[in-house]
């Protein structure tokens, strides 16, 4: 009975406590078991169920309210008209069709996450860099999948024939106006993953957006709405993309071999492990025509842990989140 | 003029089909955010409001409000700026409305934050956002002495009858805001104690004690309606903790 047999009393901590202390090491412990689950108790590829609500905003021409997970945003879109006479530089002819919103930015997205939704984020502050960042991302996603038709945002007029018109030539149709999109989306509550949770905010407004009948009148010079509900039309969205973001956790340090190091990849981060990991991956899909979508977009930053193998199961896992949406979108 | 039609004296209905008295469609939760201490959605009508509290925290700063009006919210898209002298003006009303009301000598040395988001507006923005952001502090479970409710009364549109048969209307939208002359009453209590009185608009004194008593008597509508709210939310976490 005299040595060692009786065991120091340990330190016991409640989740929360070791959860502040040592965060890597309390995800790490999750990870390490048998049957891996996340602290929040999802498994490693679970995704949180999205939640939409469309159309809930009256002055907005269009408007969602998604929360995924904890993460809640607002997205309101208003549409402006932006008259032809009024761009410096009208874009010639020869320009392409997807290259004209592009070109005239008619589509404006803003992310607001200064707005006390987390911590790191209080009011009153300048957009940080993680708020710039994702309305650029928005922005880029947006031209490069060619989502709104410039069709839909064209206010056309057709002038009446004059006698100086040749007789086979048609009506002169002459660009008066463009619709232009401003997307702005307020974050209300941030628990990780703020991208997806944007992103599906920006495509389910855009999907509620009416947008008045507009014309051009001669007579007054300027354009002027019908205030008919009945006379609104929706925008064009075929091959709506999908965004999926992962985060990896890796145990690899300088101070350890490489093939020491272990990965795991975690889908649909929460604040948490957002925290702790430093790599992410974005995968954004879009259908190709058969039921099996396409990745048109892969972004990934951060750390070196995961190779072609892990990117190939997260595109697979994002196609297979493009369906679950599929349902979403056109079902709800 | 929105009320100066012949309709009105006909039938004495507003434009949304509404008599002198009656509150619009008023619609409240309280727990929508599980991240905050305690958060809160009201809605007055078309103006809707997303409150949340946090704190108490370390800095003494007593009550501090913080107002996000969202881009989308008005009839024209406008981005506030951050230095807006209207928001300040509502937050400090705000502020100083629950500075009085809060038990803040229970928390020395802290600061309760209140960050309001305000996703549409018409009509009656301060009140509803006192409204919002009393739910939001009965969530918080913050000690008060009272629920502290608000909604706006004008003075009746004018025309050729005499003083006493014109009514002051109750709780007004956005364009009967913009057309007639308007304050925000606010109370706390049962016996309705004044909190708050904004009157931006000239009205005629004799129309005053009329006005302010109407309010008075709204303010005791909304306040039984969010009791309401929060003992239908205490009633379903009571059940759901029985069961």
């Amino acid at each position: 009975m005299v040595n060692g047999t009786a065991k120091p009393p340990g330190l016991a901590f409640s989740r929360e406590t070791f959860a502040k202390l040592t965060p890597a090491p309390f995800l790490h412990a999750h990870l390490q078991q048998p049957e891996p689950i996340r602290p929040n108790g999802r498994s490693l590829d679970a995704f949180s169920t999205p939640t939409i609500h469309t159309g809930s905003l009256s002055h907005s021409n269009g408007s969602a309210v998604v929360r995924l997970g904890d993460t809640a945003v607002v997205c309101g879109v208003r549409a402006e008209i932006l008259l032809a006479s009024d761009i410096p530089h009208p874009p010639g002819d020869d320009i392409s069709e997807d290259d004209l919103v592009e070109r005239l930015g008619l589509l404006v997205p803003n992310v607001e996450l200064s707005t006390g939704c987390s911590p790191d984020h209080l009011p009153g502050s300048p957009p940080s860099t993680v708020a710039q960042a994702l309305s650029y991302r928005i922005l880029s996603l947006l031209h490069t999948s060619n989502l709104i038709k410039p069709g839909d945002l064209r206010i056309q007029y057709t002038e009446p024939a004059t006698e100086d018109d040749l007789p086979d030539e048609g009506p002169k149709i002459v660009m008066k106006a463009f619709w232009a999109l401003y997307i702005d989306v307020l974050c209300i509550a941030l628990d990780g993953n703020p991208f997806d949770a944007a992103w599906a905010a920006v495509i389910s407004a855009l999907k509620s957006t009416r947008l008045p009948r507009a014309w051009w009148d001669p007579d007054r010079e300027m354009i002027m709405c019908s205030p008919l509900a009945a006379e609104t039309h929706g925008l064009r969205l075929d091959d709506i993309p999908v965004a999926s973001t992962f985060a990896v956790f890796g145990t690899g340090s300088a101070l350890k071999q490489r093939s020491e190091a272990e990965s795991w990849v975690l889908a649909d981060p929460d604040g948490f492990e957002e925290d702790v990991c430093n790599e992410t991956v974005t995968a954004v899909v879009r259908s190709d025509g058969g039921g099996v979508g396409s990745v048109t977009r892969l972004e990934k930053s951060g750390g070196g842990a995961i190779g072609k193998a892990a990117m190939g199961r997260c595109s697979h896992m994002a196609q297979q989140r493009w369906r679950e949406w599929q349902g979403v979108l056109h079902g709800g | 003029m929105p009320l100066d039609t012949s309709t009105y004296a006909l039938a004495h209905l507003r434009l949304d089909g509404r008599r002198w008295s009656e509150l619009r469609r008023i619609h409240g939760q309280i727990s929508t955010q599980a991240a905050a201490d305690g958060s809160a959605y009201f809605e007055q009508g078309n103006t809707k409001i997303l409150c949340t509290v946090t704190g108490p925290q370390e800095p003494k700063r007593g009550v501090e409000v913080e107002m996000n009006v969202a881009a989308f919210s008005g009839m024209d898209r406008k981005k506030r700026a951050r230095g807006d002298k209207r928001v300040q003006e509502m937050q400090y009303t705000i502020a100083s409305a629950f500075q009085s009301t809060i038990f803040t000598h229970l928390y020395p040395h802290s600061t309760i934050t209140l960050n309001l988001h305000v996703l549409s507006q018409d009509g009656s923005l301060l009140a509803c956002a006192l409204n919002a952001a009393t739910l939001a502090l009965i969530d918080a479970g913050m000690p008060m002495s009272d629920y502290v409710s608000a909604c706006t009364v004008a003075s009746a549109p004018s025309s050729d009858q005499t003083l006493d048969e014109q009514d002051p209307l109750l709780d007004l939208n956005g364009l009967e805001e913009q057309e007639l002359p308007f304050l925000t009453v606010g109370t706390s209590g049962e016996e309705g104690k004044v909190l708050v009185l904004l009157m931006e608009t000239r009205v005629q004194v004799a129309r005053l004690e009329a006005m302010v008593s109407v309010g008075l008597d709204g303010c005791r509508q909304i306040r039984g309606i969010l009791d309401g709210v929060v003992r239908e939310h205490g009633r379903k976490v009571l059940e759901s903790r029985v069961s």
